[in-house]
């Protein structure tokens, strides 16, 4: 690449940093926010019943070294987290970082999987529909997707386990990770990519959005002259048309995709960050659940830095906005 | 951000045949389908909440556990208890029904508050807004419920406006949107020459001429969210428990005795489930191509 192709792509990557790291920053606040107003945090347990007096109670914290303003709290949570210190989870018992790494990257093969299998099916439907128009072929497809939108996830998950155990009899029901050496392990560790993918609720938003972004691509001039002149059609129309509109809707479907993702670790028992972020909610375990929860947005926020690069280097003029 | 749920174009607003006849066909048959799920929803849950049910939904037959549907006084069968389905259906709408309200007229508040914001008052405050709602879309949703429920153990109510508020970007840049493309235009601008107050500019040739379909549109997409969210929770075991039925929970009891080959008792909340929601996204696309403008195809 030259180097005036990649100027513009730095110039905005450092711009979104900053962006994206003053937005984790107000994560980290609004996480901090809601558990600081959240009844009964340890300390207050740990006094229960043994001093009366507020004064009492002010004068131990003070003793023990707890600080008393909320900010001075934040700011020493923040530094903790940011030298890698997320806390003990309360129910493990183990330092929360690690777990929640070790199940995001589980979460983050699932996400990504589901997200391509979302893509497959969605991108050629709205391909045909866009060029082709609303016919006999891609308005039943349509309307399926809007069925498929609205199927419960759980359901489907389901659905599908019942008919490869029973119907198929590729695997025992009760047939988890930890077996291995099966026949159909990797078929097993596919199906829960393929319920998300198509339960995940987006597919028919997907669709639209796709469908709508080609077909105005297709009616600019641009695409005209290129018909016109015998070049190719879907070279001219590739970038605007489908690279920028699905690298969007990839990074405004993140959020969704990890929502479903709960859902579907739980039905298949995916030992993923859903799964843990379901187990530390049951136990009220906040520090697993606060880790989560920035992991999540760190993800989110990823996707989102990704799609504004691949943005600025098909059109290198966007640095300049 | 840019939203993607709900795309504007041009309104045809010079055309004097009524909105019914300039549509197409298919969207009007999506809307019907919709109001049809909406009316069914509304008469349900009066029906619930006066008690006027077939059956008590509480009420244990260990004689009928499992009857398929059209077993005789039980038109949807019965679950593993033997409990009426038809009933229960019946009755799970109000797990939803007013949460799902809340949590539209707070993101339809707010949304267009900071909206009005961001895009009548210009630069600075719009700085500002668009950091909070892409901090608010930095949450996977049903992250921030679990985080919220962790650290509080709220009830669905409280749930609800969390669900809200997680809508209030969507909302609120629609909203933004709205009001940029209408600045180019015109009348705002012959208002304020002429001395109108801000107040009637904003609530009355604003957002009552221009935003009134929009928010409709909004709060049905809203409903379909809301009911999602919530049979979700339940199904995960945290909105309403056993034995007060809610689609969600339904299901996951259901779902027990899916390995026996006994569909029904999961899927008749399931198909619930996907018959209401799909009702009212079709109810908000439909709305959305026949009064926000059309499709060019």
């Amino acid at each position: 690449m030259k180097l005036s192709a990649i100027r513009p792509i730095a110039l905005v990557l450092s711009r979104e940093l900053v962006v994206t790291v003053l937005l984790l920053l107000g994560v980290s606040f609004v996480v901090f926010i809601i558990l600081f107003a959240s009844p009964g945090d340890p300390f207050s347990v740990l006094l229960e019943g043994q001093l009366s007096t507020a004064e009492a109670k002010a004068g131990v914290r003070e003793a023990m070294g707890v600080p008393r303003s909320w900010y001075i709290q934040y700011l020493a949570w923040l530094a903790g987290m940011l030298s890698g210190n997320f806390g003990t989870s309360i129910r493990m018992g183990l330092p929360v970082l690690p777990e929640v790494l070790r199940v995001g990257l589980s979460t983050l093969i699932l996400t990504i999987g589901s997200l391509i299998i979302t893509l497959l099916i969605a991108v050629p439907i709205a391909l045909y529909s866009a060029v082709r128009g609303t016919n006999k072929i891609s308005w039943p497809l349509t309307m399926s997707s809007y069925v498929i939108s609205a199927l419960p996830v759980f359901w489907l998950g389901y659905i599908v386990i019942y008919f490869f155990t029973h119907k198929l009899g590729l695997f025992p029901i009760a047939f988890g990770f930890s077996s291995a050496g099966q026949k159909y392990r990797w078929l097993y560790q596919l199906l829960p990519i393929f319920v998300l993918g198509v339960g995940n609720g987006t597919i028919s938003e997907v669709i639209r959005y796709l469908r709508q972004e080609m077909g105005r691509v297709m009616a600019e001039d641009y695409i005209r002259t290129a018909r016109a002149k015998g070049a190719s059609v879907w070279k001219h129309a590739f970038k605007e048309g489908l690279l920028i509109p699905v690298t969007e809707i990839i990074a405004s479907k993140i959020p969704f995709i990890l929502g479903g993702a709960v859902i579907v670790e739980q039905v298949f028992n995916w030992p993923g960050m859903g799964r843990m972020a379901w187990q530390a909610a049951q136990d009220r375990d906040y520090p697993v659940i606060m880790g989560i929860a920035i992991l999540a947005a760190v993800f989110v926020r990823m996707g989102s830095l990704f799609q504004s690069v691949v943005y600025v280097a098909v059109n290198p003029r966007a640095s300049k906005e | 951000m840019k939203n993607y749920s709900q795309i504007s174009g041009e309104i045809s607003e010079f055309s004097d045949l009524p909105f019914w006849k300039k549509a197409d066909v298919v969207d009007l048959v999506y809307v019907g389908y919709g109001l049809l799920i909406v009316a069914l929803v509304v008469v349900s849950y009066v029906l619930g909440s006066f008690n006027l049910l077939p059956r008590d939904p509480q009420d244990i037959d260990l004689q009928l556990m499992m009857a398929p549907p059209g077993t005789a006084g039980r038109l949807l069968g019965t679950d593993f208890m033997g409990r009426d389905m038809l009933s229960r259906l019946i009755v799970g709408i109000q797990a939803y029904f007013l949460p799902g309200l809340l949590a539209i007229l707070i993101a339809l508040c707010f949304g267009t508050g900071l909206g009005v914001l961001a895009g009548y008052r210009g630069e600075k405050l719009d700085t500002g807004i668009t950091y909070f709602t892409n901090l608010v879309d930095s949450f996977p949703r049903l992250v921030l419920i679990l985080l919220v429920i962790a650290a509080f153990k709220p009830d669905i109510y409280y749930i609800m406006l969390v669900v809200g508020l997680t809508n209030v970007p969507v909302v609120s840049s629609l909203i933004k949107g709205k009001i940029q493309f209408l600045k180019q235009k015109n009348f705002i601008e012959a208002d304020i020459a002429l001395g109108v107050p801000t107040k009637t500019i904003i609530l009355k040739h604003i957002l009552w001429h221009h935003c009134r379909s929009l928010l409709i549109i909004q709060a049905t997409l809203g409903m379909a969210e809301a009911i999602l969210m919530e049979t979700s929770l339940s199904y995960l075991g945290f909105g309403v428990q056993e034995p007060t039925p809610s689609w969600g929970n339904m299901v996951q009891s259901g779902a027990n005795y899916f390995m026996q080959g006994k569909f029904w008792p999961s899927t008749a909340p399931a198909l619930a489930i996907l018959f209401t929601i799909l009702g009212f996204h079709l109810l908000g696309d439909g709305l959305n191509n026949i009064l926000e403008g059309k499709r060019s195809t």
